[in-house]
């Protein structure tokens, strides 16, 4: 039993990363209609980031994280300036398109840049708290406290605040919220810098709790994926519980079952979910 | 898209083309090379199959060029059947696992089909990996038989430029096949699928066996292919049948220009040919090779043979005045 509930611990933890990358991609689908492959690569460049100024400048863990966050929010709004706008009013399959040749440049340059070695970002978090026989490391536990930080104040932005209501107005009716003075060029640069800042929050956890390589960023993005089919696309309560049930699932196979086999879970998961439910666990009949 | 007289003949030149291209090459390599575009170019007419006339973008050929590859290979290996056998069954077994691939994922349209063809092919990628028993693992398969009697069989397989003809021969065929399939009343309603599935369905047409009939097409073509390739090489591992393959495969299609025959194999003979040029600039290929494919999507939309064409309709209307 004990060792039931220390799986379905580590599993909340790598589930609040899940959960951080797709609401990112949750965010972009629901709003613009874009399948951002490329938003793993770009969470896994401010991992990086977080790491060289740590690891070889020797900037403070709590400096290079807001700087990260903030060179994210800048690298996403130039990403939907540059890559996407050019094909907003073109077929669907071409942002698509768009996002694989994003993918391939963005882990050309974090090839360039950062090499192919893997690396862990030095936190200095080594010690393990025991709650109730259930031990949980002190990174692991901050993951999942600022996951849920990050998860309150996107849903409070875009729930509470006027801005917020603009871009939920664009997701609903592009053509109304024009009318209603919402201005529509503005909405998507500020709906990717939101999304890209998650992703590199997500990045900087994975840095920190495992390691970033060389396609880390696509496996991950797939795994958001995933968790979208799971949870229904565009949907923000989808992607939560979605990142959450994907974390548990694979923490219990890779306990139980296999380690090697652990990701294969997640695919076979949205597989199963599509045969039954393919509007998603908590999506809406059609 | 009609077999016109002037296409009948573009095609003739282009095969004319490619049957003197190595008497044209003496560098061993770039037949080499030349012997993978060909291979690439089977896999790029499925591709071109489900993505370009169908409109549903797959990205797992590799894994189902990976899926034919092992397959070929370990039937050759553990049962010592003839080569030429393992060939043909390779597409089949290839076709059984699109089948079970492709009915659930066709429920799903647009990126979504997209992603889950990509995570059959990590699926794919990781069964290859942890499968060692039998996939050998990493290390991958060695010794995969060549097609033939060896040195003193009539043909020698082992030469590069009589395997460049044999391939020759199958991506032809490939071709023509795909021609055939596109021309006929199965190719339009493929078509009419990508421009308007619904109207499909109110024709009273089941449009999901369309669909899964060119998913499952493409994906025989792409394990064709990888066959080709293990019996080429005599060597293959996980490595080299994952999703960033898939993408090139995507990636021919876009350049060459989606929804032509002779798209494809423009494209193939440029994703081989294209990294090659580009080594000079080392690990920044990755990054122009992304560049490449956003501009293109962004400029020319349907690629060099739409390029082309257009360049040509403008030389005439200049002719003309």
């Amino acid at each position: 039993m004990l060792e039931l509930v220390q799986q379905i611990t580590n599993g909340v933890a790598i589930g609040s990363v899940y959960v951080l990358i797709a609401l990112g991609l949750t965010t972009v689908f629901g709003i613009l209609g874009i399948a951002h492959f490329a938003h793993g690569s770009v969470s896994m460049f401010g991992g990086y980031l977080v790491y060289v100024l740590v690891a070889s400048q020797g900037v403070s863990l709590w400096l290079a994280i807001p700087v990260a966050l903030i060179v994210g929010m800048g690298v996403g709004g130039l990403i939907e300036f540059l890559a996407y706008r050019p094909v907003r009013n073109a077929n669907h399959i071409n942002a698509f398109i768009i996002a694989l040749g994003l993918t391939m440049m963005v882990e050309g340059i974090n090839l360039q840049l950062f090499g192919a070695d893997q690396v862990v970002i030095p936190t200095g978090f080594d010690r393990v708290f025991e709650i109730a026989g259930v031990t949980i490391p002190e990174t692991r536990l901050y993951v999942i406290l600022a996951a849920t930080v990050l998860v309150i104040a996107m849903t409070a932005f875009v729930e509470g605040t006027k801005t917020g209501q603009a871009i939920r107005a664009v997701a609903q009716n592009r053509d109304a919220a024009i009318l209603m003075g919402v201005n529509v060029r503005s909405i998507p640069l500020i709906v990717f810098a939101m999304s890209t800042m998650l992703g590199v929050a997500a990045g900087v956890m994975v840095g920190s709790l495992f390691a970033i390589a060389p396609g880390v960023g696509e496996a991950m993005v797939v795994k958001g994926f995933a968790v979208l089919i799971l949870g229904g696309l565009g949907s923000i309560p989808g992607a939560i519980i979605g990142g959450l049930v994907l974390g548990v699932t694979e923490a219990l196979a890779a306990g139980f079952l296999s380690s090697a086999y652990k990701d294969v879970i997640a695919f076979v998961v949205m597989i199963v979910v599509l045969l039954f439910r393919p509007q998603g666990l908590l999506g809406g009949a059609k | 898209m009609t077999l016109t007289r002037k296409n009948g003949l573009l095609y003739l030149a282009i095969l004319a083309g490619l049957i003197v291209l190595p008497s044209f090459i003496s560098t061993k390599y770039y037949i080499h090379l030349s012997v993978l575009a060909l291979i690439w170019v089977i896999v790029a007419q499925g591709q071109n199959l489900i993505q370009g006339f169908t409109g549903y973008v797959s990205i797992a050929q590799a894994g189902f060029m990976g899926i034919g590859a092992y397959g070929t290979a370990l039937l050759g290996l553990n049962f010592g059947l003839p080569v030429w056998l393992t060939i043909l069954s390779a597409p089949l077994i290839t076709a059984l696992f699109a089948l079970v691939a492709g009915y659930p994922s066709l429920r799903v349209k647009g990126h979504y089909f997209a992603i889950v063809t990509l995570a059959f092919n990590m699926v794919i990628f990781i069964v290859l990996l942890n499968l060692t028993d039998l996939t050998n693992g990493e290390a991958g398969l060695m010794g995969i038989p060549k097609p033939g009697a060896g040195k003193d069989g009539a043909i020698n397989f082992a030469d590069r430029t009589t395997y460049y003809y044999f391939v020759l021969i199958a991506a032809t065929g490939v071709t023509a096949l795909t021609a055939l399939i596109v021309n006929s009343r199965l190719g339009r309603v493929l078509v009419a699928i990508r421009q308007n599935e619904t109207l499909v369905g109110a024709a009273g047409l089941a449009a999901w066996k369309y669909k899964l009939f060119a998913f499952v097409v493409s994906a025989m073509f792409a394990g064709f292919a990888g066959a080709l390739y293990a019996h080429y090489q005599s060597f293959i591992n996980p490595e080299i049948f994952t999703i960033a393959q898939s993408m090139d495969a995507v990636l021919a299609v876009i350049l060459g220009g989606s929804g032509t025959i002779t798209g494809p194999i423009i494209g193939a003979f440029a994703i081989v040919f294209l990294p090659e040029y580009l080594r000079f600039a080392d690990s920044f290929r990755l990054v122009i090779y992304g560049l490449i494919l956003i501009l293109a999507t962004i400029f020319m939309p349907r690629g060099i043979v739409g390029l082309a064409s257009d360049a040509l309709g403008l030389l005439k209307k200049r002719r003309a005045r």
